[in-house]
């Protein structure tokens, strides 16, 4: 699935909200362009970031709610995902509102693209007294989930990891 | 891994199966596309995919076989497929939902629950919404004006000094190359560098507004305000923002889903009075109104948005009217104490966006106006040695203030201020310092190298005071001296005079109109750039002529209209 080229192309999708803008910042750091994506009025960022060795191009697409293409935010992230591009999709989604996002986590999984789960604002959902049990949604879902707190990067080094570790799904590489 | 899916129920899987085959008997359609999302996300009725796929060759079957299970499922289940896929879909995430999360410990009423039954009440939300803009305003006059004032002192004052210093020791002395570096390069650097406080401060306390949870909460509570100019909610962010500066607002109209609401909202913003038309008011209220500077400035950002309401009704009545009212779906994040670090990432990602964007075009427009105005046309005066009333700036402002002379402020240092405005705002204030101020020059004496720079930074531990004592005057208590407010510079005797002059002694009426007209007109080379990007060329071309006719009338009403009245 993964070619051999040493570089992972990784889409980070996820509903407005999430803190997927401040995720993206905290992976890529300085090395981003913002540009728009072509022939569209619709902001394009991507950028990259070094992680064992591996060398990894993320692109940041616009916050949706769905895939359904009745925007042109919706539309540019459909077509993405389902371009063969990107290697796997990394899904923000906020803890605190588990449902809404999960609409959307099973939209992209429909698509077959590979996805891990990033597990985000997990500090707001238990401050409102809400528990999520990550192991089991990546059961329920049969896909990687990290948690993570972007106000404080934590769990970034664990994001990175399991974003490498797309190299050896499938037996790529 | 195996592959996700979702039982759509008998008879849409059915549906489903069926489509897959025929997508798979297309392979110019196979080879693109997953079979199986394919199928599903046309019997979930998306309009985008099928044009998409109507342009591949091989489609005919497959959009034929779409249209006829859709017809079929219709009178099968009572219902559209799109309804029951998303049913499913919805299904699915809540039974995860249900399985993964622990909700025994929730409070019914969080934090932000009780903040938001405050803040966004029907009867408290606007009075606070408006609460939260007038201190952001204060600080952005009060609290920055200190430091705007200390960069422009450095720049006019001790660096300029420095450079004729130094032109002085190799030689250059009165040349026309220390004009260029001093009255061009350096007076073009300054006029940037005034906007870099007032920008600084603005963006963090908007960044502060967003990053806290309660710039959702202002567009929900304007929503309904919004929609009485035929905008939603959503159209607030991008005014908002244009209270900054029209040209991120304009980008910012993205978030909109429709065509016809990005439109509007893009020909609407340049009448939310950016960051760089605020210096221009802050002067002109300051020399004829010192008193009630802040008032005069609050109500330019007033008069604004009631012209942004009035056109934003006469366009939904005629070239725009409303398509398709969605209702739209706000989100409410939780309120947060912003981090620092989000706070100064957004204030210096768009600082340095003004000055990179906005600076070069401020700085180029600096050069022009200079040599326009080193260029001899009458007079006896050599390159660089002209008088200004002799110069080619002169001629061409000279040429076109008649038309401005109704409005009360047709002498050619004010339309050559406006007509440098129509590059940037910015450089408005720059414009008049080069064209009132250029005999004052010699007049300054001439401290010590050592003593300007001496004076650099105790000016700028005055101003720090200055600011900090102009914090407490943002809820009502004046701790700065009312004279050291009072203009007193030679900048503010030229406009006042100049003003009296082009009036015939109405110089406060001219300067309400010259305000007004500054306001109105289109805001900057960069705007338009902007608009164009994002609404074509035609729009663009309608907005500029639009705001510019419209400046005129609105200036001469309120001189005429004034004079009527005796003012």
């Amino acid at each position: 699935m993964v070619e051999n080229s040493g570089e992972l192309k990784i889409a980070l999708a996820g509903n407005p909200n999430t803190g997927k803008s401040s995720i993206f910042n905290l992976l890529t750091g300085a090395k981003q362009h913002v540009g728009n994506w072509p022939g569209k009025t619709v902001a394009r960022a991507h950028g990259s970031f070094t992680h064992e060795g591996h060398v990894v191009e993320i692109v940041d697409l616009p916050g949706t709610y769905s895939l359904n293409a009745s925007s042109p935010e919706e539309i540019v992230a459909r077509e993405y995902l389902v371009s063969g591009v990107p290697d796997a999709a990394v899904v923000v989604v906020d803890a605190a509102n588990l449902e809404r996002n999960l609409y959307l986590v099973v939209q992209i999984l429909e698509t077959n693209v590979p996805v891990i789960l990033d597990l985000n604002m997990l500090d707001a959902a238990s401050s409102r007294g809400i528990q999520v049990d990550a192991a089991e949604l990546s059961a329920q879902l049969g896909v990687p989930v990290v948690s993570t707190v972007a106000r404080s990067s934590t769990g970034l080094e664990e994001l990175k990891d399991a974003i490498v570790g797309v190299f050896d799904w499938e037996g790529a590489l | 891994m195996s592959a996700f899916r979702i039982d759509y129920g008998t008879e849409v899987e059915a549906a489903i199966a069926r489509l897959e085959s025929v997508i798979q008997g297309s392979p110019e359609i196979a080879e693109h596309f997953d079979a199986r999302w394919l199928a599903v996300s046309l019997i979930d009725e998306d309009p985008g995919l099928a044009e998409q796929i109507g342009q591949l060759s091989g489609s005919g079957p497959v959009l034929r076989a779409r249209d006829e299970l859709l017809t079929g499922l219709r009178s099968t289940m009572g219902t559209s497929a799109d309804t029951a896929i998303a049913g499913a879909r919805y299904q699915m995430a809540n039974d995860i939902v249900v399985a993964v999360t622990d909700t025994t410990q929730v409070r019914e009423r969080t934090r932000t629950d009780r903040i938001d039954a405050v803040v966004t009440n029907r009867f408290l939300g606007i009075p606070i919404f408006f609460a939260a803009m007038w201190v952001v305003f204060k600080i952005t006059t009060d609290v920055a004006g200190a430091f705007l004032n200390w960069v422009d002192g450095a720049v006019s004052g001790p660096i300029s000094h420095l450079a004729r210093s130094l032109m002085d020791a190799v030689g250059l002395g009165s040349t026309w190359i220390e004009s260029l570096v001093v009255d061009g390069i350096i007076a073009g650097v300054g006029a940037v560098l005034v906007f870099v406080p007032v920008l600084l401060s603005l963006y963090i306390a908007l960044a502060f507004l967003e990053d806290s949870g309660y710039m959702a909460r202002a567009a929900f509570v304007m929503d309904r305000s919004m929609r009485a100019v035929g905008l939603q909610g959503k159209s607030f962010l991008p005014m908002m923002v244009g209270f900054g500066c029209s040209v991120p607002a304009v980008y910012a109209t993205r978030t909109l889903e429709n065509e016809r609401d990005r439109v509007l909202t893009t020909l609407l913003v340049p009448f939310m009075s950016c960051a760089a038309r605020l210096p221009v008011y802050v002067i002109m209220a300051s020399v004829f109104f010192p008193r009630y500077a802040g008032l005069a400035v609050f109500g330019m950002y007033l008069l604004g948005i009631a012209v942004a309401m009035v056109i934003g009704f006469v366009l939904r009545r005629s070239l725009l009217p409303e398509t398709n009212p969605m209702p739209g779906i706000m989100e409410m994040p939780p309120y947060r104490l912003p981090t620092f670090r989000s706070i100064w990432f957004h204030t210096w990602t768009r600082t340095r966006a003004f000055l990179r964007g906005a600076g070069s075009i401020i700085f180029a427009t600096m050069i022009v106006v200079w040599l326009l105005m080193a260029i001899p046309v009458g007079g006896s005066g050599g390159f660089a040695d002209t008088d200004v009333d002799d110069s080619a700036f002169a001629a061409t402002a000279g040429f076109v203030a008649p038309v401005l002379e109704p409005a009360g402020f047709g002498s050619w240092e004010a339309t050559g201020a406006l007509l440098s405005g129509f590059v940037a705002k910015e450089v408005v204030i720059g414009t008049m310092a080069q064209v009132y101020g250029v005999e004052e020059v010699d007049e300054v004496e001439d401290p010590s190298t050592l003593t300007s720079v001496g004076l650099v930074f105790t000016g700028l531990g005055t101003a720090a005071v200055d600011a900090v004592k102009a914090v407490p005057g943002i809820v009502g208590i004046d701790l700065t001296d009312a004279e050291d407010n009072e203009a007193s510079s030679s900048l503010s005797a030229s406009i006042r005079t100049g003003f009296e002059e082009s009036s015939g002694g109405h110089g406060a009426l001219a300067a309400v109109a010259f305000m007004v007209f500054i306001l109105l007109y289109t805001p900057c080379m960069a705007t338009v750039a902007a608009i164009r990007h994002e609404i074509g060329t035609r729009w663009m071309w309608f907005s500029v002529v639009v705001q510019t006719a419209l400046a005129w009338v609105m200036a001469v009403a309120v001189f005429q209209g004034g004079k009527l009245f005796g003012l």
